[in-house]
């Protein structure tokens, strides 16, 4: 069976795709521009023997989603900025307990309730850095409605297989976006199955991990009598504050990602090779960057795209290799100046890093592109 | 007068065409009605004037109950007054002790039950199998300063017959035997008081009575109540494990019986032995350091 | 009953990880008669070790969880009936405990109880009530007494207190009870028939923090503030007795709510039936 075309909004096909990809759960309170996801799950979970639930808050929804995780269902929640920095404390918890979940992030501007009905790239950093300490961070940014569908199926695949929270961020643009998605037959969608503890010999320990840094979950019922606590923990799964031991099972989560750094990352590049001006950008802006390229190609400026989907971990090496013959790069944003840092701290000084941001509730059009690369380039 | 064991040819021992006083006691549920009741009854067949009131008010199991029968050509007032009693039939062994004053003193026959059911006044330590302040008077003892009875152990026999209630009417047939009429007429008696199903049983119970006859004096003592020495106890311990006691206090302080002591920081048993097995310390210890065994008290 | 199966008598040493005891609670606090009184609940319930999970909180209840020998999850402060609900909902085999405390469950998790309490899902929810953050070193709690001093309330408390019981009956729990520590086995008698109830069941344990609340307000060592809850203490059935006019403050225990509600889960999936078998699939 090949994929079948359909036309659907972003939202629609985020939950579709996550059914598609096993979700079974999903806890979630209602938040625009994400709301369409709940609504469409509510109709789907049932029909298909999975739950959904609406919880209270955002609180209560992505600990009920951590829950149901922990109970051996593949489970989702979305929200947007203001949700999505209620649910950092549990995240952060899902972090660290290791306990696979998705969060979609339907991004908007701040702070506060800022603009609900506008599109914003907004949470950026907050995804990187929103809950405290350190953690394990990925972030998928889609940039069009099929995107939408295959990078949330990568964010179930990832999740379950890292045992980590994904959060998928995208902008109200695309969620509210009609466009044909290409849906693969079910055969086609692949998700890895969790890492379960088998057998309940005394000899498990919950928190050991092989070289891919992830360790086999208990599931309870299963025999093992596990304990999960948010506190820094042995292999054992049960608090410790010894330093040596904190010291090797923190580096063990966080180096979880850089062990499976290629697994994780993932990119797109338009004509960047010989880039004079390489613009770097994701999701609804990078369509318009996309567009800037043909049209300073045409006009003779060597201009290109870098296009990170995953946002975190940053795809830092081909950034690096890509950036260094360069005589600029232009990160065009949808907020004051995020990636940009992570983007500065990559390349340095050299080429020179400048910013593009727009924070007034529109999208970045390729005109504005367009000029600021001109600019660059005549200046660089 | 010691009477005969069968009645073949038994002659009337008692002169029974004159009327009686009869004091049946014991404690509620035991069946001092019954026996009460079977003797009006058969007083009342052979033509006299019966009397019987009772007391069971705390009728409850376990309460006090007694019932005074006077029968004879007339008979005036209902109880029976202290020292005037022909027989004392006692299914508990503190009642037949407690009663004893109302016999005929140098004539009244004394029948008991040897059965002890102590009330919980008479306990002095709730450990179980302690001794207590219940009557150490043996039967042996009772039996020899009246004038003529018997103790056995009616209950016993009951049992062995195959239902302890019918204790009751293993005495009624102990009874027969100074109130000597034909057996036949006893049955019938019985049968008309007791439940239809139980007839059987009680008919057995009361020949047992009737035939029953003191053990020789070797075997006497095993018919002794058991207020000899409290059982051992085995089956009660407080043990305190000082590696998860956090010397609170608690245990030492909430022990009924003030077993427990502290000892430096933790806690310790002192007093082992005073120990009833109530658990007080092991449900309160915060730290699971008491453990208490207890196989009579459900933990 | 000699020749009846005797039933395996409670050893709480069976129900605990003994590698992690003696626990970390102060010498006296209530919290552990009251996990006592939990696993001889679950003991008497029949309910196996690996059935159980355990749902903590944050603070010393939210530490209870982890000595008990089961599935045991310790979450973040108040979300513990979240991450429960989500836990049931995904895995209805299991039997759901949640151990909270006066903070974690009516101050910052206040929220979470009440829906889980509108909504019945087959929770057990243990309140262990000391009327204080003892974990942070002892601020006062939304139950500290009036007058009652704490590490925030240096001069005496004055907010008023919740009645969490009443709290959590009006918020349409089909089960709620309130025991004392002092009174152990007729907690686990409480616990057990929570346990067993469907639906959404909770219990407040009156439960004594000695260290830290009992020293600050001069209670008296672990023994005197246990024994204290005597005179607190008024069960559901003297209510009424004609003594009340001499206790004025005394606390009700006992089962205040028992009713026959609709349980979440078992409806969520009829639902989720009815709709399916309409739509044919
Ligand atoms: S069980 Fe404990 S409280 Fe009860 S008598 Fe024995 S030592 Fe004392
Ligand atoms: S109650 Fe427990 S911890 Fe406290 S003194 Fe007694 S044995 Fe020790």
């Amino acid at each position: 069976m090949s994929a079948r075309l359909t036309a659907l909004h972003g939202n629609h096909a985020c939950a579709l795709a996550s059914i598609a990809a096993g979700c079974r759960f999903f806890a979630g309170y209602p938040i625009t521009p994400s709301s369409e996801i709940a609504e469409h799950m509510s109709h789907e979970l049932p029909r298909i023997g999975g739950t959904f639930v609406q919880m209270e808050d955002e609180l209560a929804s992505i600990a009920a989603v951590v829950g149901a995780s922990l109970g051996g269902l593949r489970a989702m929640t979305a929200t947007s900025g203001p949700g999505f920095s209620l649910m950092q404390e549990n995240i952060g918890y899902a972090a660290m307990t290791e306990v696979p979940c998705v969060i979609i992030d339907v991004m908007r501007g701040g702070p506060s309730t800022g603009m609900p009905t506008r599109p914003a790239q907004g949470d950026i950093m907050q995804a990187r850095f929103g809950s405290h300490g350190d953690r394990p961070v990925i972030a998928l940014a889609p940039a069009s409605v099929q995107e939408i569908y295959t990078e949330t199926i990568r964010a179930f695949d990832l999740a379950e297989r890292l045992r980590t929270p994904v959060t998928v961020l995208y902008d109200q643009v695309i969620a509210q976006l009609l466009e044909s998605v290409a849906v693969p037959p079910p055969e086609a969608v692949h998700v890895s199955e969790r890492k379960w503890a088998n057998g309940a010999g005394p000899a498990y320990q919950p928190y050991a991990a092989g070289e891919d840094g992830v360790p086999a979950m208990a599931r309870p019922g299963d025999g093992h009598r596990a304990h999960t606590t948010g506190l820094t923990h042995s292999e054992s799964g049960f608090p410790t504050q010894s330093p040596p031991v904190v010291d090797r099972m923190m580096r063990r989560l966080l180096g979880k990602i850089d062990v499976n750094q290629a697994l994780i990352e993932k990119y797109e590049t338009l004509m960047a090779d010989d880039a004079d001006v390489l613009i770097v950008a994701y999701g609804i802006t990078a369509r318009a960057a996309r567009r800037a390229v043909t049209v300073l190609r045409a006009e003779g400026v060597k201009a290109g795209l870098f296009r990170p989907i995953t946002l975190w971990p940053f795809p830092e090496a081909p950034l690096r290799r890509l950036a260094g013959p360069a005589r600029a790069v232009l990160v065009p944003e949808m907020n004051a100046g995020q990636l940009v840092l992570e983007i500065q701290r990559l390349v340095g000084r050299d080429p020179p890093v400048h910013p593009l941001g727009r924070i007034d509730g529109e999208p970045i059009a390729p005109d504005e592109i367009v000029t600021a690369v001109k600019e660059l380039a005549v200046h660089a | 007068m010691r009477p005969l064991p069968n009645d073949d040819f038994a002659p009337a021992p008692w002169p029974v065409t004159t009327g009686m006083n009869i004091l049946v006691v014991g404690v509620g549920g035991q069946g001092v009605l019954m026996i009460s009741k079977a003797i009006a009854l058969m007083a009342q067949r052979r033509g006299f004037a019966v009397k019987q009131s009772e007391v069971h008010g705390m009728a409850k199991r376990g309460g006090i109950v007694f019932s005074h029968v006077r029968f004879a050509e007339e008979v005036w007032s209902p109880t029976i007054a202290k020292g005037e009693a022909d027989m004392l039939v006692a299914l508990e062994w503190a009642e037949a002790l407690r009663w004893l004053d109302h016999l005929r003193p140098g004539r009244g026959v004394f029948i008991a039950d040897t059965r002890q059911i102590v009330p919980p006044f008479a306990c002095r330590s709730r450990k179980a199998g302690a001794a207590s302040a219940y009557a150490r008077e043996t039967p042996a003892e009772i039996v020899g300063r009246h004038a003529d009875g018997c103790a056995l152990d009616a209950t016993g026999i009951a049992t062995a017959l195959g239902d302890a209630r019918a204790a009751n009417t293993v005495l009624l047939g102990r009874l027969s035997v100074w109130l000597d009429y034909p057996v036949a007429e006893w049955h019938e008696v019985i049968d008309a008081i007791v439940p239809k199903g139980t007839r059987e049983i009680n008919r057995k119970a009361f020949d047992a009575g009737r035939a029953w006859t003191a053990p020789a004096p070797d075997e006497d003592d095993a018919a002794a109540p058991a207020v000899a020495a409290p059982m051992p106890d085995l089956h009660i311990s407080v043990a305190i494990d000082p590696a998860w006691c956090k010397g609170c206090t608690i245990c030492v302080k909430l022990c009924p019986e003030r077993c427990l002591a502290m000892e430096g920081p933790v806690a310790v048993v002192a007093t082992p032995a005073a120990c009833t097995g109530c658990r007080v310390c092991e449900w309160l210890c915060p730290d699971f350091a008491v453990t208490v065994k207890n196989e009579g008290v459900p933990a | 009953m000699l020749d009846a199966a005797p039933s395996r008598s409670f050893d709480p040493k069976d129900y605990l990880r003994l590698q992690y005891m003696p626990h970390f609670m102060c010498p006296g606090c209530g919290h552990g008669i009251a996990l006592h009184a939990l696993l001889a609940a679950v003991h008497d319930c029949g309910i196996a070790k690996d059935d159980l999970a355990v749902v903590c909180g944050i603070g010393c209840s939210g530490r209870v969880g982890g000595y008990i020998d089961a599935n045991t999850f310790h979450t973040t402060h108040g979300r513990p009936l979240a991450f429960a609900t989500g836990l049931k909902l995904a895995r209805p085999d299991l039997t759901v405990v949640v151990v909270t405390g006066d903070g974690d469950c009516l101050a910052i998790g206040g929220n979470h109880l009440i829906h889980a309490a509108r909504r019945n899902l087959d929770l057990t929810c243990l309140m262990l009530n000391n009327e204080v953050y003892g974990m942070t070193g002892g601020q006062a709690s939304p139950t500290t007494a009036a007058t009652r001093f704490t590490s925030t309330t240096q001069s005496g408390a004055i907010e008023p207190t919740f009645d969490a019981c009443a709290l959590a009956a009006a918020a349409g729990a089909s089960f709620v009870g309130r025991e004392v520590t002092r009174q152990a086995p007729a907690l686990k008698t409480l616990i057990a028939r929570a346990l067993r109830h469907p639906g959404f069941s909770f219990v407040e344990v009156m439960s004594d923090c000695t260290e830290i609340y009992g020293r600050k307000n001069d209670l008296g060592e672990a023994p005197e503030m246990i024994l204290s809850q005597k005179a607190d203490m008024r069960p559901d059935s003297h209510r009424d007795a004609t003594d009340q006019p001499f206790r004025p403050h005394a606390l009700p225990t006992g089962v205040f709510v028992e009713r026959d509600l609709p349980e979440y889960g078992a409806r969520l999936r009829a639902h989720a039936a009815a709709i399916r078998k309409e739509a044919g699939r």
